[in-house]
This record gives structure tokens, sequence and C-alpha cells, in this order.
């Protein structure tokens, strides 16, 4: 009687379930915050098991959905909003990286929260929520809900256990994201009251009665908004100061998911709906992501601090996503694809790891560190495999996306593809020169002699509880790296259809994905 | 004379609160009141029992579809959506009156009969069919709300705040008498329908114009946009903090729920058009303007005063549209102001913050003390602000899909840039109570004072938490009950 009952509402579980176990953890008091986190761990879990077995298990239907939901819910003012969450081919492994990321960073995370950690958790888990509730979401309105919802408990993450500058960053980051999507709101609604719905299908339709121009500004209107997110350049800098204030668990999930809301944006609604517009502003979107990779890895190059490095870094990673999506291609959007797994694991590894080194020195300067290897030789290895990663080693995840980003730009039946494509292959060497030298100068090398520094910090090496957290991303990350196909395989037929549907330019020669069925 | 029940039922909901507001003070005139704490119970009490008694009788009308009328008097679904209206801000007022007044230490009943008699000007006002009946609900809402604002005589600040009020209010008040005259003058009538018709004409006498547009001010002036604005933050500074809130809701509302009846029985034509620029006009200045000013505030009142200046400029927005839709836009806007906006001045009460001593540096630290109501406020502040999913935002979201359906998209983009800057200054007071931390003198002086007790403030405070939330997740269910049915039943423009 259950089972059935429970498929047929398990987005609603999955989606709200979070937010009500945070809710009830908030009714816990101050002193119980052991407890606390371990229910929260456990809750955080659970929602990962049941996620991970129910929609893994399913079996597609015609449009490749695992999980639909879908009822009316309200209408005012003459336009209908539907209740509508699916689960397909371009958000399934979107949906289960947010569960199995946030079980992890709030274990990695154990001993960060100094205060109010029962607070901290709770809106960790309301975060949870609003991301997958906006990864899911099929109507447009229920979609802009959630992507504004995730917005409060990211601020108070940011204000409440960040950095010195912790206001500041906080305010930054919600009124860089609020003024896109504001802007992006009167487009939507101007769309709405075109289509007199807020599916995307319908507004597709509307949207290709349209003249040109219009096209062209409302795909603006949306594309801003996502692009603030991603963050594309020049709209990039709400990032470095929200990542180096936000605590661990923040930044980890910041990098990790909510900026590929901004891509899955892209091409779960912006491009769909303003197919023409989208080919009209691919070159400058192509050029965009070029200097985002490239400006983003010159930039990393320059921090004193891991953590800025690190996120620097996401700005170069999450440009190769928006040079595949730009690319209009079958190949360079698969590889954005996995890209945007592969820098939720990698770049969220990263920033758990930089975290764990900040917790036993309480510095994350580059200059106070050196020789680390020697005193703490776990971590430096986990740190190695996952910076290798970052880089794009061959037999890494990194390498995958990358190379099937760069391939499908090269290959683009655009003209500028072959361009972009050789400029973009900067960026991969930019990315080793940086995370390399970053390495050179924190591990390698005699200890610190400096007894303030942080080095002469570092007492212990990793914990077991720090290498439970960090065995399963490693392990993803040389699976992902050497049969990506596994997480390849259910967005494809949903990326060609779109692409068909956007009537991409052909790309050169016989460009076939290798190994995908 | 005879009287029908249907004109009984008509006027009921006036003489409910009218006889509390005659009995109240009666019972205040026992000395004990100042030393029996059960004789003010009992008057608080009265108070809450004849809001409760005009608020079912209302809400069964209501259920019933009856629409009686007394004259020039409508009790239609507009009055009894006024009567709704301000009588559960009344009521949420009450209640923190209570602890205010404690708070100050300053309690009496006379202050209740006031607001009594302002509830009834204020139905009298959104239900009048003829000018006269508009002009004595008018000064029947004023007058106690002059006084009011002065309740609390111990504080320097309150007199001043009063005087302000009335003078500008009477000039306010004469404006829409010269106005009614110029328009009784051209059209001889009082009928608003008649009146309504005349203006509607092709060519429309000046005189008349002129007179609408005095009588527009009048409107204006109650709403408080720009320019009729000055008098708002003064005010509301001085007032016992629960009568700012009752005003910034209720006086709103019910001008703006009788400026619609006074639009709505013009059919929109030529001089309707002339209205329709100006109040565009008069939007844009009024988002603006009040945004930016509530950014430089120190002050939480002041904050909220500009803020409820920039609240009216989105709902004449809603009127610039002016579609049936967009009515009911605003209807649905009004009921979500109700709560977060009584929520917000809520705060200030339930925290104990007499007085001046409402600035952000005094209630710095304190949501870690009090989480319950400093996450209701929270969700009345990020309602404020519009930010999803919470009620704030429905009504945004009608008013601007309608204004850019109109083909106003520049005046949507101007107003969701208004937005965005009021995220700011909202977020002010979620930060102030949970990201800063108070400095050692607040902390010693909060040492010394008793501890603040609060419970019907909190009560009411959290009662606008959920309802926020509540018209968030069932935002069709409030939009179906209420606002499309004045607009469906009231008004005869709909087709």
């Amino acid at each position: 009687m259950i089972t059935p009952w429970m498929n047929a509402h398990l987005l609603t579980f999955l989606v709200f379930a979070p937010f009500i176990w945070g809710v009830l953890l908030m009714l816990f008091p101050e002193r119980q915050a052991p407890l606390v986190k371990l229910l929260a761990i456990l809750g955080a879990t659970g929602i990962l098991a049941i996620a991970a077995v129910q929609l893994l298990r399913a079996q597609p239907d015609v449009l490749g959905r695992v999980a639909v939901e879908r009822f009316h819910w309200f209408s005012a003012v003459g336009i209908p909003v539907e209740y509508h969450l699916s689960v397909d081919g371009l958000n399934i492994w979107l949906v289960i990286l947010t569960v199995f990321l946030v079980p992890l960073t709030m274990l990695g995370t154990w001993h960060s929260l100094s205060h109010k950690a029962g607070t901290a958790l709770a809106l960790f888990l309301m975060l949870e929520s609003g991301m997958l509730g906006a990864l899911v979401a099929q109507d447009l309105l229920l979609f802009y809900l959630f992507w504004e919802a995730m917005l409060l408990p990211m601020y108070f993450l940011i204000g409440v256990w960040g950095g010195s500058e912790r206001r500041y960053a906080a305010t930054k980051f919600m009124l860089f994201t609020l003024s896109g999507s504001l802007l992006w709101l009167v487009a939507l609604l101007y769309m709405a009251g075109k289509a007199g719905s807020f599916s995307p299908a319908v507004m597709a339709q509307a949207a290709a009665a349209l003249p040109g121009s219009a096209q062209n500004l409302l795909f603006l209107a949306f594309a801003v908004a996502f692009a603030i997110k991603v963050p594309l350049f020049p709209l990039h800098t709400w990032l470095p100061d929200a990542h180096t204030e936000a605590p661990t668990a923040g930044s980890v999930i910041l990098a990790g998911v909510l900026l590929k809301l901004g891509s899955y944006g892209f091409l779960r609604f912006a491009i769909p709906i303003f197919p023409d517009a989208a080919l009209h502003f691919a070159k400058p979107m192509a050029a965009l992501s070029v200097i985002a990779i490239v400006y983003g890895a010159l930039v990393a190059m320059m921090q004193t601090d891991i953590k800025k490095l690190v996120a620097y870094s996401s700005v170069s990673h999450m440009g190769f996503v928006m040079l595949g999506i730009a690319s209009m291609t079958l190949i360079g959007t698969q590889g954005a694809m996995l890209q945007m797994l592969n820098h939720g694991i990698s770049t969220g590894a990263l920033f758990l790891l930089v975290g764990m080194i900040y917790d036993r020195a309480h510095t994350r300067r580059i200059a106070d560190f050196g020789g680390v290897a020697t005193k703490m030789p776990v971590f430096t290895a986990f740190f190695l495999i996952v910076t290798l990663s970052s880089i794009g080693l061959p037999l890494t995840n990194g390498f995958a996306g990358e190379f099937l980003i760069l391939n499908g730009t090269y290959l683009s039946g655009f003209g500028w593809g072959r361009a972009m494509a050789c400029v973009a292959t900067l960026g991969v060497l930019l990315s080793a020169a940086y995370m390399l030298w970053m390495v050179k100068r924190v591990f390698w090398g005699p200890a610190n002699p400096d007894p303030e520094s942080g080095t002469a910090h570092l007492h212990a090496d990793l914990n077991l509880r720090e290498i439970a957290v960090m065995l399963p991303l490693v392990a993803l990350i040389f699976w992902m790296g050497i049969h990506p196909s596994t997480f390849l395989a259910h967005s494809e037929a949903h990326v060609a259809r779109a692409l068909v549907q956007a009537q991409a330019p052909a790309p050169r020669g016989a460009a076939v994905l290798p190994e995908v069925k | 004379m005879s009287m029908s029940a249907g004109e009984l039922s008509a006027i009921l909901p006036l003489l409910i609160p009218a006889l509390g507001a005659c009995l109240l003070p009666l019972a205040a005139l026992d000395k004990d009141q100042e030393t029996v704490k059960w004789v003010r119970g009992a008057m608080f009490f009265m108070a809450l029992f004849c809001l409760a008694g005009g608020f079912f009788y209302v809400t069964r009308l209501w259920a019933t579809g009856a629409q009686p009328s007394y004259g020039a008097l409508h009790m239609d679904r507009i009055g009894q959506y006024a009567g709704i209206f301000v009588m559960v801000a009344a009521a949420l007022a009450v209640l923190q009156l209570w602890d205010h007044l404690h708070q100050e230490g300053w309690v009496k009943g006379e202050t209740l009969s006031l607001l009594l008699f302002s509830v009834v000007g204020m139905i009298l006002f959104a239900s009048a069919g003829n000018l006269i009946l508009l002009f004595l609900g008018l000064e029947l809402l004023s007058v106690p709300l002059y006084a009011l604002t002065a309740t609390v005589r111990l504080r320097a600040r309150a007199f001043e705040g009063g005087m302000k009020y009335f003078l500008t209010g009477a000039v306010a008040a004469s404006c829409f008498l010269m106005g009614s005259v110029l328009l009784y003058g051209v059209t001889s009538s009082l009928d608003l329908a008649v009146i309504g018709r005349a203006l509607g004409a092709p060519r429309p006498d000046p005189l008349a114009l002129a007179g609408a547009a005095l009588v527009l001010m009048g409107f204006l002036f109650k709403i408080s946009a720009v320019p009729f604005h000055q008098w708002t933050p003064d005010v509301y500074e001085a007032a016992p903090h629960p009568i700012s809130g009752f005003m910034s809701v209720a006086t709103k509302g019910v001008a703006v729920l009788a400026f619609m009846r006074v639009l709505g029985a013009g059919v929109p034509a030529p001089g309707s058009l002339r209205i329709q620029s100006a109040l565009a006009v008069v939007a844009m200045a009024t988002l603006i303007l009040g945004n930016l000013a509530a950014l430089a505030q120190t002050n939480i009142k002041r904050m909220l005063a500009y803020s409820s200046i920039s609240h009216a400029g989105y709902i004449l927005l809603g009127l610039v549209a002016g579609t049936p839709a967009a009515y009911s836009g605003v209807l649905f806007y009004l009921l979500a102001y109700l709560a977060m906006n009584m929520g917000a001045f809520g705060i200030l009460t339930a925290l104990g913050l007499v007085g001046d001593r409402t600035t952000f540096d005094q209630v710095k630290g304190l949501g870690w003390k009090r989480p319950d109501l400093a996450i209701a406020v929270t969700l009345c502040m990020l309602s404020l602000a519009g930010i999803p999913p919470l009620a704030g935002f429905y009504g945004k979201y009608m008013i601007f899909k309608e204004l850019i359906l109109q083909g106003h998209v520049s005046m949507a983009v101007v107003g969701v840039l208004a937005s965005l800057v009021s995220v700011y200054y909202y977020l002010r007071l979620p930060v102030a109570l949970f990201l800063e931390k108070p400095s050692e003198k607040a902390e010693r002086e909060a040492a010394e004072r008793p501890a603040i007790k609060a419970p019907l403030a909190g009560a009411a405070l959290l009662v606008c938490g959920v309802l926020v939330v509540a018209m968030g997740l069932f935002p069709g269910t409030v939009y179906k009950v209420f606002a499309l049915r004045v607009v469906e039943n009231a008004f005869h423009f709909v087709r």
C-alpha cells in the first residue's frame, strides 16, 4: 500500500524531507549539538539512499523521465501554475550529486562549526531542499520560487558562520544574484503572459512566434540571471568573496551544486525556450567562457590564499562548462554535463581539504605553509589526487569532461569553434600551472621553520572520519575518469533531442561520442 | 422609521465596533484602571470582543454572498473586504497595544475607544457610495488617529507627531472636500457612479477634472504616496508602535479600497486615462523615493515608514495597470501586506523596544535570545522584500504580470529594481538580529532592565509569520476566496 504512494510522491518527499528535518532539528537546544549533528547526517544519508536507489532503479519513460509529479497548484490573474516536478536524464545525476555532497560535507565539517551548529545544519538541510526543488522543478514559476528560496539559507550560512568580512560577502552574494533574477522575473512574466502558461514547452512555442529582437532580449534576461549564478565572466566578482568568507560547508555546496544551477538553467530553460536566440548568442557566450577560463586561471595563479585560489579555479572550470554548452554540439554539451559533475566532486573535495587544513592551522595563506607533506602524508596524498583531477589528468574525471568539451568546441559547426578550442586549451595548461605551483609551495620542500607558521600547527594527520569523507570522493574521481559513460548515458538522448530542436549547426566530420550506448 | 433586515445587516458591521467604542470610555471612567489589572484586562477584552463580533458578522456575510446596502452605504464585497481587513489589523493592534502600553507604563482604555472609532470610520470610508459618506468616513477614521498618534503623552515626540499629522491631515481633508464641492457643482450629484460617468465623458468639464485631482490628492495623502508622504516617517515614529502598524496597514488599505471603488465606478475613458498617467507618475516617484530614503534610515520605525511609502508605490502600479486582474492582484497584495507589515511593526513591541529605542543598534544579537520572534519577523521582512515563496512575492507577481501584459514593461522594470534595493534595507533587521553582536553597553543595560515579557505581542507576531508563510504556500486559495470575489461581484466592469 505504502510503496506505490511513496513512488508517486517520491520527488515531493525528496524536496521537502530535508526542509522538515531541518526545522525539527532547530527545536533541539544548543547543548545537544553532537546529537543534532548526528541526526542531520543520518537524515541526509537517508535521503541519499532513497534518492539513489529509487531514481537509479526506476525505468525511464518515453521522455527519459524516471519520476514525475504533476498537478495544478494555483491559478492567479489568469495563468495556471503547475506543481510539476520530474527527474530525467538532464538532472538525475545533478540530483544525486546534491544529495551525495550534503551528508559528506556535514561529516567533513563536523568540528568546523563552532557555535550554533544545530541552526547551521538546519539551514544546510533547507538549502538542500531549495537546490533539489530547483533541480527537479519543470514549471518556470516553481523553478523561480526554489531558485530564490535557495538564496536565504546560503545568505545566513555565509553571514553568520563566515569569516571576518562575512556580512559584506553575504550581502554581495544576495544582491548580485537577486539583481539578475528580478530582471529575469520580468522576462518570465512577459513570456508567461504571451504563452498563458509557465510550462517551458508552451513558452517555447510562444517564443517562436515573437520577432527575433524580442527573442534576443528575452533570452538575454534569462541568460544574465543564469550567468550570474554560473558565474560567467564578467559577472563572477561575487564568487571569490562568497567562497572565501563562507564556512567550509557553504563553500563546498556553493561550488558543488549552486553554481551548477546556472548552467543547468541554460540547458533546461534558456536554450530550449529561445533556440534561435541561443544560436545568435553562441559566439559571445563562447567568447566570455574562454575569457573566464583563461582569466580565472591567471587570477588563480596570483592568489596568496588557498581558498581564494580554489574559488578562482571555479571560475575557470565553470568557463569550460559554459563553453561546452555554447558549442551546441552533442559532444560539447555532454562534456559540459560531465564537467558539471566533475567540478562538483573535485572542487567540493578541494574545499573540504582546505577546510581540514584550516581547522588545524587557522590560516590559509600559502606562504604560511611549506613541507606539509612530511607532517600530513595521508592528507597530502588525497590533496594530490584531487589536484590532479582538477587539472584534468587522464584517468581522472577532469580529463574526460574537459576533453569532451574541447573536442566538441573544435568540431562544432560554428566558424569560431577551432579558435576558441585552441585558446581554451591554454586554460588546461594554466590550471596545471597554478595548482601544481600551489602544491609545491604548500606541501613540498622543507617544513616552514617559523614557529608561528601554519605548518607548525599541524599536529595530526587526517583522522578516520576525514578519510571516510575523502574516500568516496576519490573513488568517484576515478570512476568518472575511467568509465564516464555511467554518468553520460542518461543525458545523451535528452541533449541530442534539444540540439535537434535548436537546429544547431551540424558538427564537422563524423563526430560520434565514443562508448555511449 | 423602520429598517429592513437587509438595511440593518448593511450597517451592523459598523454598529458593532461603534457600540464597543461608546461603551469603553464608560469603563475607562473607573479610576481603578490604573491600579487594577483586571479592569484593564476587561477593557481590552471588550475591544477584542467587539472586533471579533464584527469580524464574524462580516465573514458570515462574505460566506453567504449577500451584498446589502443602506442608502448610499454599500456593504458589498469591497465594504466587507474592508471590514475583514480592518478588523483583523485592529485586533492584532489591540493585542500589541496591551503589551506596548504596559511597557510604556501608561494604559488608558480611551485608546481602545479611539481605535474602534477609527475602525468604524475606515469601514464607512470603504463602503461609501457617495461623496458625503466618503468624507464622513475619511474624517471619522482620521480624527481618532490624530489623537492616537499622541497617545503616550509622556513621550516628547508624541505631541509633535500628533500635531503634525493633524495639520497635514486637515489640509488633505480640505482638499478632498473642495474637490467634492467642485465635482458636486459640475455634476449636481453626490453619487459616485454619476460622477464617474461625467468624468468618463469624451470631453470632461475642466472644473470636474480639477475636482477629481483634488479628491485624488486626498486619497494619495492617506495612501502616503509621494509627494504627499512627508508626514509618514515623523508620525509613525511618534505614534505607539502598534498604532503605527495599524495606520500603515489599515489606513492605506481602506484608502486603496475606497479609491478602487471610485475608479471602478467610472468607465475607462479619456478622463480616467489622464488620471491613469498621473497615477503612473506618482507611483514611480513613490517607488524610487520611498526605497532610496529607506536605505538611509538608522531607526527601524522610520525605515518601516519609508517601506510603507514604497509599498504604496507597488499598489499604485496595480491601479495603473487597471485591469480586473490587476485589481484582484492589489487585493491579494493588501492581505499579504496586512500580515507582513503588522508583523514588522510587531517585533518592536515583542522585543520591548520602548519609546525611541527603536534603532537597529538596539536589536543587535537579540535574534538568538528570542529565535521564534526573530524568525517570524525575518519571514515578514523577506516577504516585504518580495522574496518567494512568501506572501509578498505573489502580490508583486500578480501586479507586475498585469503591468507587463498591459505594455508597461519599463514600469515593471523600475518596480523590480526598486524591490532589489528594498532587499538591502529589509535584510538589515535580520542582519542586526542574527549577524551582529550587541555592544557591551547595550548588554549591560539589558542586564539591568527587567526581562521583557510581551506574550500577546509575541503571539500576534507569530500569527503574522504563520500567515505570511501560509499565504505563500496557498496563494491560489486566498486569491480565489478573497481577492477574486471582490472583483467579480463588486466591480461592474468585469466581463
